[in-house]
C-alpha cells in the first residue's frame, strides 16, 4: 500500500475545487483534503501548518482573481526551505495559451503543468510519482 | 467660413514687408500668424498646436529655412513644411526635399494663386497624416484588446465548459442518485456562468460595433424594465431595492447603452452585498434636467479596496473572487458611456459600500 498524502486544491471556482475533491478521494489515498477559492487563503493555511508527516500535493488554477496563480507560487517560493520541503505544486488552466505553459516550466517549484479538466485518469498518473 | 475652421498657417520671414503683405493678401483665407524670426515661429508653434502649414523664407540672417524646418521637426513633427526661395537657393531647395524635410518650395517672388494652391494642398496632406495616425491608434488598441479578449475567452469561456466535462467524468464512476442530481445542479450553474458571459460579450459588441441610435428616453419605462429582473433577486436575496426616478423634461439618448449600463450597475449592487448583514438595500435614483440625466445606484454591500478602485473600469480585471463575475461589467458600462459623452463617478468604502453616480448629457 502506498503512503496516505495531503492535498491543497486553489481555484476561485468552487465547482472545479469540488471536482478536484472528488477525484482525491476517489484515490484512496487522501490523509486530507483542504481546498480554498482564494489563493491568499491557502498561502496563510500553509504558512501556519505545522510540518507534516506525509507529503503535500498542491493544484492550483492559474486564472484567478486577486492572487492568481503565478502569484501564489512565487509567495510559496519566497517561503523558507522548512516550510516549503514537504509541498508538490501542480499548476492546473483551462488556457491553452503558450506563454503560460512556458511560464511554469520557470518555476522550481513546480512539478507540471495538467490541463483541465482534471480527471481521474490524470490523477493516476501524478500519483505514479509518489508511490 | 469661422474663424475657427479656418486653415492656421505660420509664415517666416526677416523682412517686415514681406510679412504685411502676406498677411494682407491671405487674412480672409486662413488665419495668418507672422513671425519675423525663428524664436518668434517656435514660441507660436507653441502656443498653437493646431497650425497645420509652416511657410518660411529660405534666406534669413540668423539660420535658413532648411535649418529651421530641420531643427523644429522633432518637436513638431505635424506641420506640413513649404519653403520660400529665390532662384538662386535652388541647390540647397533640391537637398531639402530630396531629404523629405519639405513638402512644396515656392519661387520668390510668390503669386498668391501659388501659395493658395500649395497651402491648401499642404493641408489636406496634414489631414490625411493626422486621420492616418489616428487610424493607426484605434488599430493598435483594438489589436490589445483582441489580446486580452483571446486570452480571456479561453479561460471564461472554456471554464465552464471544462468543469462540466470534470463532472460527466465524475458521474460515470456515482450510482447514487441524489449524488448525481447534485452534480446536475452544478452543472446547470457553470453552464449559466457561461451564458451570461456570452451575454455580456454580445453588450461588448453591440456598444463597440453598433452605432448609438438617439431618441426620446422615458427614464421611469427603461428603468422599469430593467429592474424587473432585479425585483426578483431583491426578493431571493432579501435585498432591499428602492427606486426613484423624477423626469419632467424629455431627454434623448441611446436606449440599448443606457440599459447596458443601467442592467451593470445594478448587477453589481446586487451581487457584491455583504451576506452577513440584515439591512441589505440597493437604492437606484434617476434624475433628469433639461441638459442631463443622473444615475445614482448605492449599496451597502462589500465596497472596493481603495488600490483597487483605479482599475475596475479594465477590461477582464475584477477586485474580488466573491463572486462570479465575467470582469467584463464595468469595462462595458465605461465604454457605453465613452459614446454618450457621459461620465462615472465611484465612492466606496471597503467593507461598507459602494455609490456610483453616472452623469449623461442630452443629445
Amino acid at each position: 500500500m502506498s503512503e496516505p498524502l495531503n492535498f491543497i486544491v486553489v481555484d476561485d471556482s468552487k465547482l472545479d475545487c469540488f471536482i478536484a475533491e472528488k477525484i482525491i478521494k476517489n484515490t484512496g489515498r487522501s490523509a486530507s483534503v483542504n481546498t480554498f477559492q482564494q489563493a491568499s487563503d491557502a498561502l496563510v493555511y500553509i504558512r501556519t501548518l505545522k510540518p507534516l508527516q506525509e507529503p503535500t500535493i498542491v493544484f492550483v488554477d492559474i486564472q484567478m482573481p486577486v492572487m492568481n496563480g503565478f502569484e501564489f507560487v512565487e509567495a510559496f517560493e519566497a517561503l523558507s526551505e522548512e516550510i516549503r520541503k514537504g509541498y508538490s505544486i501542480f499548476m492546473l488552466s483551462s488556457s491553452i495559451n503558450e506563454n503560460d505553459i512556458a511560464k511554469v516550466k520557470g518555476y522550481s517549484s513546480v512539478k507540471q503543468f495538467l490541463n483541465k479538466p482534471l480527471t481521474n485518469n490524470a490523477m493516476t498518473v501524478v500519483l505514479e510519482q509518489f508511490s | 467660413m469661422s474663424n475657427k475652421d479656418k486653415i492656421k498657417v505660420l509664415y517666416i520671414d526677416d523682412e517686415q514687408n514681406n510679412l504685411v503683405s502676406f498677411k494682407a493678401a491671405f487674412r480672409f483665407d486662413y488665419n495668418v500668424y507672422i513671425a519675423n524670426n525663428t524664436d518668434e515661429a517656435i514660441a507660436h508653434l507653441r502656443q498653437h498646436h493646431d497650425i497645420s502649414v509652416i511657410l518660411s523664407d529660405q534666406k534669413m540672417p540668423d539660420k535658413t529655412g532648411v535649418e529651421f524646418f530641420e531643427e523644429i521637426r522633432k518637436e513638431f513633427p505635424n506641420p506640413v513644411r513649404i519653403l520660400i526661395t529665390g532662384y538662386a537657393d535652388i541647390e540647397s531647395v533640391i537637398n531639402a526635399i530630396n531629404r523629405g524635410h519639405v513638402f512644396r518650395y515656392i519661387k520668390k517672388p510668390w503669386s498668391e494663386e501659388d501659395i493658395r494652391s500649395s497651402i491648401d494642398q499642404a493641408h489636406k496632406f496634414y489631414i490625411t497624416t493626422a486621420l492616418l495616425a489616428i487610424k493607426n491608434e484605434e488599430l493598435q488598441k483594438a489589436y490589445n484588446e483582441l489580446d486580452k479578449f483571446a486570452y480571456s475567452a479561453t479561460h471564461d469561456m472554456r471554464g465552464p465548459i471544462l468543469s462540466v466535462l470534470g463532472i460527466i467524468d465524475l458521474s460515470k464512476n456515482t450510482s447514487d442518485v441524489s449524488e448525481i442530481k447534485s452534480m446536475l445542479d452544478m452543472m446547470e450553474n457553470a453552464m449559466l456562468k457561461l451564458d451570461n458571459y456570452i451575454q455580456n460579450l454580445h453588450d461588448y459588441y453591440s456598444i463597440r460595433r453598433g452605432e448609438v441610435e438617439i431618441e426620446e428616453i422615458q427614464f421611469a419605462d427603461l428603468s422599469k424594465e430593467v429592474c424587473d429582473i432585479y425585483e426578483v433577486t431583491s426578493k431571493m436575496n432579501n435585498v432591499k431595492f428602492t427606486t426613484k426616478v423624477s423626469q419632467d423634461v424629455p431627454f434623448r439618448s441611446d436606449d440599448v447603452s443606457l440599459k447596458i449600463i443601467l442592467n451593470n450597475l445594478l448587477s453589481n449592487a446586487f451581487k457584491y452585498q455583504r451576506k452577513d448583514i440584515q439591512d441589505k438595500y440597493v437604492d437606484l435614483n434617476i434624475t433628469v434636467s433639461a441638459t442631463s440625466a443622473t444615475i445614482t445606484v448605492k449599496d451597502n454591500g462589500i465596497g472596493i479596496a481603495e488600490n483597487n478602485i483605479n482599475q475596475i473600469f479594465n477590461m477582464f480585471f475584477r477586485a474580488t473572487n466573491e463572486e462570479v463575475g465575467s470582469g467584463f461589467g464595468l469595462y462595458n458600462v465605461k465604454d457605453a458611456l465613452g459614446k454618450l459623452g457621459g461620465k462615472i463617478d465611484v465612492h466606496s468604502v471597503h467593507g461598507d459600500g459602494t455609490t456610483f453616480t453616472v452623469t449623461i448629457p442630452s443629445k
